[in-house]
């Protein structure tokens, strides 16, 4: 036996080993020495037949009734671990629905809230262009109503003879109206467009469009000693009247 | 070295099969309940520890290893490190009142009256005290063979020699034949 094998004997780490007193590190240094050493592992080997040996010398009768505690015990930590299971895949699965349907809702209402942003601006747009046209209307009905508005037949001039309209003018309430019952038929690439000259300023009235709308009235930019004209123009308009395509003027 | 129940324990344990369980039970509960009882001194922690250590061994018997320790090995240190574990927890608790209360005066007076323990001590005696009391120190109370001679105030030279007799008369006791070589070797 060498003296390393002997210095390690002498320590009792083996003892202490076999007993289950080691530290991690002593256990890992006792192995070593078991796997290297045969007299290490032979002495190893013959302590643990001796602790069997000595132990069962001291052996007690167990009572009757702890081996079925223990085994009941056993058993329930067996069904413990398989009910924790069974839970645990319930959560797993609920967790998954919730994080499924958390994301179905949250598109849902992300999308709701687009339409309802889409719904409500529509509203708007459709609110303020009601409340243009009753004023319109309301003030249609006013100008025609009223027993001071004047009316003027406007008839075209050797361009536009068969150009018919009446303008309704009422100083008091300060609006004036046009209605165009009858356009000569013009070219594809001419168009009429309506003027009203107010303070010395020309003023674009826009497009006379197709005359399908024969009772439309059309209002006019109200001042004093205003007139209005309608020329022809190319197609799509013009920023400024052409003066020479002058079809109609109205003076109110 | 292991025997054909030993390995067949084994296997079930592994296969984290019940059965394992109750043939340890049938095997060696009565040895390790004495175990337990060795370093508790006291009956009722002694089932505790043996009910307690039995659900260790089921819960760790994926860890055991058959080439580092016979089973029964195994099973000493978990009973006994358990035992360890109670008897401290219970110290700290009752303030020492166990460790009073269950001297070895008073085990023995209980002990040679009740008739299951008689078995035992009819083995025991057979052994000298002197050479037990170096034995328990070495097996039981996990006491290094310095630690044994300090403790029990007997030279080291002593304690060697007491040791390797009382293993010879262990060995007389479960009769190997091969066991006087082992403990040659073991002593030199």
């Amino acid at each position: 036996m060498t003296e390393k094998i002997k210095i390690f004997l002498d320590t009792d780490l083996l003892e202490k080993y076999l007993l289950g007193a080691t530290s991690t590190e002593e256990s890992l240094q006792v192995e070593r020495y078991i796997a290297m050493y045969p007299e290490v592992r032979e002495t190893y080997n013959e302590l643990q037949e001796n602790l069997e040996a000595f132990a069962k010398l001291h052996a007690l009768k167990v009572p009757v009734g702890l081996k079925d505690t223990i085994l009941h015990k056993i058993r329930q930590q067996k069904r413990g671990t398989s009910k924790f299971l069974k839970y645990a895949i319930a959560a797993s699965f609920a967790a998954l629905i919730f994080a499924g349907s958390s994301y179905f809702f949250y598109n849902q209402n992300k999308n709701l809230q687009e339409e309802n942003t889409l719904v409500t601006n529509k509203i708007k747009d459709l609110e303020l262009d009601m409340q243009v046209q009753l004023e319109d209307i309301r003030n249609q009905y006013i100008v025609l109503n009223n027993p001071n508005t004047k009316k003027y037949s406007v008839r075209g001039n050797k361009k536009a003879e068969e150009l018919k309209a009446v303008a309704y003018v009422n100083p008091v309430k300060k609006l004036s109206y046009i209605n165009v019952s009858n356009l000569p038929q013009l070219p594809e690439d001419k168009c009429f467009q309506m003027w009203a000259e107010v303070n010395g300023e020309m003023v674009n009235l826009g497009i006379i469009k197709d005359i399908d709308d024969k009772d439309k009235l059309w209002a006019m930019p109200y001042a004093d000693n205003a007139i209005g004209y309608i020329t022809i123009e190319q197609q799509g308009g013009n920023a400024t009247p052409t003066v020479q395509n002058i079809v109609a003027n109205i003076n109110y | 070295m292991s025997t054909l129940l030993e390995k067949h324990i084994v296997e079930l344990l592994q296969e984290r099969d019940e059965k394992a369980i109750s043939l340890l039970y049938d095997n060696y509960a009565d040895t390790l309940y004495g175990v337990a009882y060795k370093v508790v001194k006291d009956e009722d922690l002694a089932q505790d520890v043996v009910q307690e250590s039995f659900v260790k061994i089921w819960k760790k018997s994926d860890s055991y290893d058959e080439s580092k320790a016979k089973l029964f090995t195994w099973l000493f240190r978990i009973t006994r490190n358990t035992a360890i574990d109670k008897l401290r927890s219970v110290n700290t608790k009752s303030d020492k009142e166990i460790q009073i209360d269950v001297s070895d005066v008073y085990n023995l007076g209980v002990n040679t009256t009740r008739p299951e323990f008689m078995d035992v001590k009819e083995h025991l005696d057979k052994i000298e005290l002197k050479y037990k009391v170096v034995l328990d120190a070495l097996f039981f109370e996990g006491m290094t063979q310095q630690e044994a001679s300090e403790e029990l105030d007997i030279p080291l030279g002593t304690i060697k020699s007491r040791l390797k007799i009382g293993l010879r008369e262990l060995r007389k006791i479960y009769g190997t034949s091969m066991v006087l070589i082992m403990i040659v070797s073991l002593i030199s």
